[in-house]
C-alpha cells in the first residue's frame, strides 16, 4: 500500500510540461481576439451559404460545420476575460485590413453553380490556415500558464481537422474535369494571395515567421520566442 | 453574397419541385381518400373533413399520407436549416434594432447543426417509410418567415410559430409510430421532438430578452407570430379536436416556454382557421353545384 506520508513532486515523472512560453498574457489575448473574429466570420458565411448550395450533402455539412465554428468563437469569447480583457469586443477585431479584404473575397460566391469556389475558400484556404495558427499557438505557448487556451485550441483543432477532411472530400467529389480543377486552383491562389498579404489569420507573425514585424515595425514577439523562453526559465 | 436571400432562389437539385402551399396540401396522395368517419358525406371521399383526418390505422391510405407528411417534415427541416443559417449571416452582431446579439447568432448556429441532423434523420426515415427526396412537392412558407428583416420577428415567426407547429407534428407522428408498432418512426420523432422544444424555447427566451424594454417591438413580434400561427393552422389541420390530423401538443409547448394563455390562443386560432376553411369549402361546393 502507498505510504500517505511519502512526499511526491507536483509533477509526475512523465509530466514534462514547462513554464516558458512564447506569449505573454497580452499577446495571447490579442491572438485569441483575432481567432474569435475569424471564427465568427467563418460561421456566418458557412451559415449564409447553406441556402445557396443545391448539393444536399454539402448543404448539411455546411450547417454542421457552421456550429463548430460558432462554438469555437464562443470558446474564445469566454477566454478573453480570463486573459484580462474584460470587454471582449475590444479585441474581437481582425489583425489588419488585408484580412478583412480576404474575408470579403471569401464570402463573394453566391450562385448555385459556385459550390466549388465556396468549398475551396473554406476548406483549402481558410481552414488550413486556421489549423496552422492554432497548432503554432498550442505548440509555443506555456503548457502550464496558458493551459486553458491550449485546451480550447485542442477542441477547436479536433473539429477543424475533421471538418477539413470532410470539406476536402466534398471538393474532390465535385471536381470532375480539368476545367473544374483549374477553377478550384485559380480561386485558391487568389484567396491564398490575399491571406498571405494579411500575414495569416492573426496577422504578421501568425506562425512566427522569421523576421516578422508588428504593425509598428517592431520584431514580432512570437519571433523572439526562444530568447523570451530563456528569460522566463526558472 | 447578399444579405436577405429570397425564397425563390433557394438552391435545390433537379429532384425537387416547388409548389404553392394549397397545391401541396391538396396533393391527392396526402388527402384522406377513405371517407372513413365522413362516409356519410356522399360524393368525394373525405369531403366533410376537407380530405384531412387524423392518421389512424383504419385509414387504408395512411401509409401514403404518412409518407407525404414525412416529406413535408424533411423539406421543413431543410428550410429551417437554411433560415437559421441566414440569420447567422444576414445581421451585423450587436444589440441594435437591425442587429443580432452574438449569443443569438450562436443559438442560430446551434440550430443549424440540429436542423442538419434532422435532415439526416428525415432522409433515413423517409427511406424506411418508402419515399425519397423529391417525391412530393415543396412549398417555401417556412423559409419565407425566416426572411423577415427584424431578427425578433424571425424568432417569433420561425422558432415560436413554425417550430411550435413542428412540436405538434412530431408529437403526432411519434404517436402514429407508437400505434403502428413502428419503433423506428417513434424513436426518430422522439429525438427530433426534444430538439424542437429547445428551438422553440430559444425563440421564447430571446423574444422576452430582446423586447424587454421595447413593448411596441414585442407587440409587433407577437402579432407576426399570430399571423403565422393562424396561417399554419392549415385550415384547422392542427388543433385540439379529436378529428384534427395534427394535435396541439400542450405539454411540450409548456416546456418550450409557452404560457397557458398563449396555448389557448393558438387553439382558438386553429378553430377559427378550421371554420374559415369549412366555409370556403362549402362555398366552393355550392358554386360547383350551381355550375352543374
Amino acid at each position: 500500500m502507498a505510504d500517505p506520508n511519502k512526499p511526491r513532486g507536483a509533477f509526475a515523472p512523465w509530466d514534462r510540461r514547462e513554464l516558458p512560453g512564447a506569449f505573454d498574457v497580452a499577446e495571447s489575448a490579442k491572438r485569441v481576439g483575432h481567432y474569435k473574429w475569424i471564427e465568427m466570420r467563418l460561421f456566418e458565411v458557412l451559415g449564409g451559404w447553406v441556402a445557396t448550395v443545391p448539393e444536399l450533402d454539402v448543404k448539411l455539412r455546411l450547417g454542421t460545420h457552421c456550429y463548430h465554428h460558432a462554438w469555437h468563437a464562443e470558446l474564445w469569447h469566454k477566454r478573453l476575460p480570463e486573459l484580462r480583457e474584460m470587454n471582449p469586443d475590444r479585441l474581437t477585431v481582425p489583425p489588419n485590413e488585408e484580412l478583412v479584404a480576404f474575408v470579403a473575397k471569401l464570402s463573394e460566391p453566391e450562385a448555385p453553380g459556385l459550390t466549388i469556389e465556396k468549398l475551396v475558400g473554406a476548406y483549402r484556404v481558410l481552414l488550413p490556415h486556421l489549423i496552422s495558427a492554432y497548432t503554432y499557438h498550442r505548440n509555443n505557448t506555456s503548457t502550464i500558464t496558458d493551459a486553458p487556451t491550449i485546451r480550447a485550441l485542442g477542441f477547436a483543432l479536433q473539429d477543424d481537422l475533421d471538418d477539413w477532411r470532410d470539406g476536402e472530400m466534398l471538393i474532390q467529389s465535385l471536381l470532375e474535369d480539368a476545367d473544374e480543377v483549374r477553377r478550384a486552383a485559380n480561386w485558391q491562389a487568389e484567396l491564398e494571395t490575399l491571406l498571405v498579404a494579411a500575414g495569416g489569420i492573426a496577422g504578421p507573425g501568425t506562425l512566427g515567421h522569421p523576421g516578422a514585424r508588428t504593425a509598428d515595425g517592431e520584431l514580432h514577439p512570437s519571433w523572439a520566442s526562444d530568447a523570451r523562453s530563456e528569460e522566463v526559465k526558472p | 453574397m447578399k444579405r436577405i436571400f429570397p425564397a425563390d432562389e433557394l438552391a435545390r437539385d433537379e429532384r425537387f419541385v416547388r409548389a404553392n402551399l394549397m397545391d401541396r396540401l391538396n396533393d391527392p396522395r396526402s388527402l384522406d381518400q377513405s371517407g372513413g368517419a365522413d362516409a356519410e358525406a356522399k360524393g368525394s371521399p373525405g369531403k366533410k373533413s376537407g380530405g384531412r383526418r387524423p392518421m389512424t390505422l383504419d385509414r387504408p391510405d395512411a401509409p401514403d399520407a404518412a409518407r407525404g407528411l414525412m416529406h413535408g417534415i424533411f423539406m421543413g427541416e431543410v428550410q429551417a436549416l437554411e433560415g437559421a443559417g441566414r440569420t447567422c449571416f444576414d445581421f451585423d452582431t450587436g444589440t441594435g434594432r437591425d442587429e443580432a446579439p452574438f449569443e443569438l447568432k450562436l443559438d442560430m448556429a446551434r440550430q443549424c447543426w440540429d436542423e442538419a441532423r434532422h435532415c439526416e434523420i428525415s432522409v433515413k426515415l423517409s427511406e424506411w417509410m418508402g419515399t425519397e427526396p423529391g417525391e412530393f412537392s415543396e412549398s417555401t412558407f417556412l423559409y419565407e418567415a425566416a426572411c423577415n428583416p427584424d431578427p425578433v420577428l424571425r424568432l417569433t415567426g420561425v422558432n415560436r410559430a413554425l417550430e411550435g407547429l413542428a412540436i405538434d407534428v412530431f408529437h403526432t407522428m411519434r404517436e402514429f409510430g407508437r400505434l403502428a408498432g413502428d419503433p423506428v418512426l417513434e424513436f426518430c420523432e422522439d429525438w427530433m421532438l426534444a430538439d424542437e422544444v429547445t428551438h422553440v424555447k430559444m425563440g421564447s427566451d430571446w423574444l422576452r430578452k430582446i423586447t424587454a424594454d421595447d413593448p411596441e417591438r414585442q407587440k409587433n413580434a407577437l402579432e407576426f407570430q399570430r399571423v403565422v400561427d393562424k396561417l399554419f393552422s392549415l385550415g384547422g389541420t392542427r388543433g385540439e379536436s379529436d378529428d384534427s390530423p395534427i394535435k396541439l401538443a400542450r405539454r411540450f409547448r409548456e416546456l418550450a416556454g409557452f404560457t397557458d394563455d398563449e396555448i389557448d390562443e393558438i387553439a382558438g386560432l386553429s378553430e377559427e382557421s378550421r371554420a374559415e376553411f369549412r366555409l370556403a369549402q362549402d362555398r366552393a361546393r355550392q358554386s360547383a353545384d350551381a355550375t352543374v
